[in-house]
């Protein structure tokens, strides 16, 4: 009996001494809890937005974008670009040094470009910024020029994603393969934080506060990157106060996070929309798509859009925590320089559908589906089976269509599969999904582009418009921001008029942060995760 | 047939059974819909349709599954080497190695206790059957058994780290990372209290409950009414005659289940974001990414196989009617 409350004593001290201690990141390091983690640090082969998260924070780039869409120099005090609108000119701040003490000189950055210009295929993540590059030189320790083949319209954005890698890691690596499979966990930079451990297979990451950063050290110790697989547990880590900011609060918890003692949660207008895609594709291909052809009917895409209460679902689904769409350029795109402000909205009008459609000649057969002829107005309505908003919207919109005389049947389809019944065989009627554009509108545009429509291209619509096709070519070499906005907005008034997408709505960006720990995040577009937020936070007293 | 030439028999067929995984692992992914390549670099991610040839070239997925890539497949296996992750750019020998030890870490330590406990409970139902313990603990037992994995884990998580202070996940706290294993061992302790009552709870039920049938069975036996009548003490009947022969049913069990250790708990490490195994296969799921689905399966496969040989040895050596049929 003694020999048994011995045991019990044991085992008691033990688990007591384990519940004790605890807390840790004391002082002024902010930890940040996400889900998900880097897979790597190497630019080359960074597909995971945590990677690009952490290189703005160890990085620095010539020109970058700010929290109002607009771009600005960070290792570039200042550029230009010449009259024909093929030479660029980036002069370099004074003092800027890597992370190891070394100073930075402007062949260093030039080297950098070049390489993802030499060896396209083993920079796989970053070829596209260079694309139309002829030349990158330094003629100067504080000059960097870049020779363009062609006039290009978004140089800032693509820009604003060339780091400054440091070429002494680089360097060596014979085949693409070498150089993907660097890891670039000791990533040198010349950014705010510098990295002082990365554990690969935790995710956790420590960055410390680099005091020679050109524009002042931050003013926090540093960060804590703390990776989570559920976000149940993160939101309640937040909760109890083990880590300071979430970057992602889902928008079912989003309520409860903002009743929390100590947390501010923010909702701001983010780039995400999600869509109703019309099958578009070319009948003529080969092989021929199988959309339902009454699809090709501008009236019957006019009745659907008249059959879709974008408010409802923003409510319903989304928890109120979005914005109707229309344009799939969204309002947050350069701070709302290339949202077309002339698109007049569809209201949701079910009666306006069905005199739409008895207009058109879909007499209502005896089952409550309009057909004409042989065009039965009866539509596969699918979506990706890992979404757990789309089976609602499906369901919300089978029952609108329904009473326009419109069959839809939902059904949740495998991502993969999707893909594949999409693009390029274009075997789909309606098909629910969603995007995240790029800060420039260029790739998202890209999107409704003919030539997108083949195997591993974007276009999932099959959308084949040969006006906006030319249109798009143009925008890029449009170097003018004016004259390429008109172009833009008149590529997204053909996108909504012809409807191969009908933009249900916009997501807020849906964050929090224990404001009883620190102050001065900047709530943008860009996060508050962004470099310019973290480098304006300070600990609360 | 003589012991040594059963444990043979088993372990040839054990070989074959390895061999059969091995095909069918190859061909199971290949015939999942989508592109890998798309997969592993995510679908949201702008490269070109050139970048991406160019890496299903350097992936060999350019060549038709067989014979191209079948066989290099297998030639590569043949000489130890499981290839590169095309997600995570490291060896899959390497990933899987990095995992295994933290699995293995948590789950033995959820099944040791789950069996002590499961064992002793079982064991005090059984004797004192048809009394308020036996109904305590069979209901205990049945609602333990019957609990989803991940609600049990989430409510856990929000008592433990509210009331108690502990971690809400991950293996050490961020700051200890990297640190020599003996300076954290507190908190690593600390970090695996939750998951490991988690999963204790969660597989007790099932010892208990097989424990209570099979001691139930025994103290029927004539031997035990034997030993009684000689005046045996209760628990000198329990321990020397009846747990021994109820233990045969329990070994399979736990064999079984050491051999499913390996795959992880899913919803466990999920829960307790712990970089275990069943994370991995996960992750390796979703990015379509062959060499690590191949490996993982395989490591899977083996440890069952082997927790099943494991059984039949014990048995071998526990029963001694496995010696002469």
């Amino acid at each position: 009996m003694k020999q048994k409350l011995l045991y019990v004593l044991v085992l008691a001290a033990i688990l007591l001494s384990a519940c004790g201690g605890g807390g840790g990141g004391e002082g002024t390091t902010l930890r940040f809890g996400w889900i998900g983690k880097p897979d790597t640090l190497n630019p080359a082969y960074a597909f995971l937005t945590e990677s690009y998260t952490v290189f703005d924070l160890v990085y620095s780039t010539m020109v970058t974008e700010a929290a109002d869409g607009s771009y600005m120099g960070m290792l570039a005090k200042d550029w230009s670009v010449s009259n024909d609108g093929l030479t660029w000119t980036y002069h370099l701040k004074d003092g800027i040094k890597w992370h190891n003490g070394e100073a930075f000189t402007a062949d260093q950055m030039a080297w950098a470009i070049n390489a993802i210009m030499k060896d396209p295929d083993g920079w796989a993540a970053s070829a596209n910024y260079t694309g139309g590059f002829a030349e990158v030189t330094a003629p100067d320790d504080k000059t960097v020029v870049i020779v363009t083949e062609y006039p290009i319209a978004n140089m800032d954005y693509r820009v604003s994603f060339l780091y400054a890698v440091y070429p002494p890691d680089f360097k060596g690596f014979t085949t693409s393969e070498d150089l993907q499979n660097f890891t670039n966990f000791a990533a040198i930079g010349t950014g705010p934080f510098k990295i002082n451990t990365f554990d690969k297979d935790t995710g956790v990451l420590l960055l410390g506060a680099f005091a020679d950063y050109m524009d002042g050290a931050p003013k926090i110790d540093g960060i804590v990157f703390q990776t989570f697989d559920n976000t149940d547990a993160m939101i309640q880590a937040l909760k109890v106060g083990d880590i300071d900011v979430v970057n992602e609060v889902p928008a079912s918890a989003f309520e409860t996070v903002k009743g929390y003692e100590g947390v501010t949660a923010t909702a701001i207008n983010g780039r995400y929309f999600n869509e109703l895609i019309i099958n578009s594709a070319d009948p003529n291909l080969d092989p021929a798509p199988t959309g339902n052809p009454a699809l090709a009917d501008p009236a019957v895409r006019l009745a659907i859009a008249h059959s879709i209460n974008k408010q409802d679902i923003v409510e319903v689904v989304a928890q109120g925590l979005g914005t109707p769409g229309d344009s799939i350029v969204p309002p947050t795109l350069g701070g709302g320089f290339w949202h077309s402000p002339n698109i007049q909205e569809i209201p949701f009008d079910i009666a306006e559908a069905n005199r739409v459609l008895d207009e058109a000649g879909y007499a209502l057969g005896s089952d409550g589906v309009r057909a004409k002829d042989d065009l039965r107005l009866e539509f596969r309505l699918q979506f990706p089976s890992d979404s757990a908003v789309y089976p609602r919207i499906a369901d919300m919109m089978a029952g609108w269509f329904n009473q326009a005389g419109m069959k839809a049947t939902p059904e949740a389809v495998d991502p993969d599969a999707l893909v594949a019944a999409t693009t390029p065989a274009g075997d789909y009627d309606l098909v629910l999904w969603g995007w995240g554009p790029d800060p420039d509108p260029d790739f998202i545009l890209s999107v409704m582009t003919t030539e997108q429509f083949v195997e591993g291209g974007w276009s999932d619509s099959g959308y084949h418009n040969p006006d906006y096709d030319q249109m798009y070519l143009d925008q890029q070499q449009i170097v003018d921001k004016a004259e390429r906005q008109k172009v833009i907005w008149t590529m997204q008034e053909m996108v909504f008029n012809d409807r191969p997408y009908i933009v249900l709505y916009y997501e807020k960006m849906l964050q929090a942060y224990r404001s009883d720990r620190f102050t001065g995040f900047i709530e943008s577009p860009l996060g508050i995760e962004s470099a310019q937020s973290l480098l304006n936070v300070t600990a609360v007293k | 047939m003589n012991r040594r030439d059963y444990l043979l028999r088993k372990f040839g067929l054990s070989l074959v059974t390895i061999f059969v995984v091995v095909i069918i692992n190859f061909l199971l992914f290949r015939v999942l819909p989508g592109d890998p390549v798309r997969a592993v670099v995510g679908r949201n991610v702008r490269i070109s349709a050139e970048t991406q040839q160019a890496l299903r070239e350097q992936f060999g997925l350019d060549k038709p599954v067989f014979p191209d890539q079948f066989f290099d497949t297998l030639g590569q296996w043949a000489q130890g080497n499981l290839g590169v992750s095309w997600s995570l750019r490291e060896p899959v020998s390497d990933v899987l190695m990095s995992k295994l030890w933290n699995t293995v870490l948590l789950i033995g330590l959820g099944q040791v206790f789950a069996i002590i406990l499961g064992v002793i409970l079982g064991l005090l139902a059984g004797w004192k059957r048809k009394t308020a313990i036996d109904v305590g603990a069979l209901t205990f037992s049945l609602i333990a058994w019957a609990i989803p994995t991940f609600w049990l884990g989430i409510i856990l998580l929000a008592a433990g780290s509210s009331w108690f202070g502990l971690p809400t996940g991950g293996i050490v706290s961020p700051m200890n990372v990297g640190k020599p294993l003996y300076t954290i061992i507190p908190d690593v302790a600390r970090h695996l209290i939750l998951p490991t009552f988690t999963l204790t709870i969660l597989y007790l039920g099932e010892y208990m409950l097989i424990m209570r049938s099979s001691i139930l069975e025994v103290l029927s036996e004539d031997y035990i009414l034997t030993a009684k009548a000689k005046g045996m003490s209760h628990w000198q009947v329990l321990w020397k005659h009846a747990l021994k022969n109820a233990m045969l049913p329990i070994v399979t069990l736990i064999a079984l289940n050491l051999g499913f250790t390996v795959s992880g708990a899913i919803y466990i490490e999920t829960v307790f974001s712990y970089d275990g195994l069943g994370k991995l296969f996960q992750t390796a799921l979703t990015k379509q990414d062959y060499p690590l689905l191949q490996g993982a399966f395989l490591l899977l496969a083996v440890s069952v196989i082997i927790a099943n040989m494991a059984a039949d040895v014990l048995y071998a050596v526990l029963d001694p009617r496995v010696k002469e049929s």
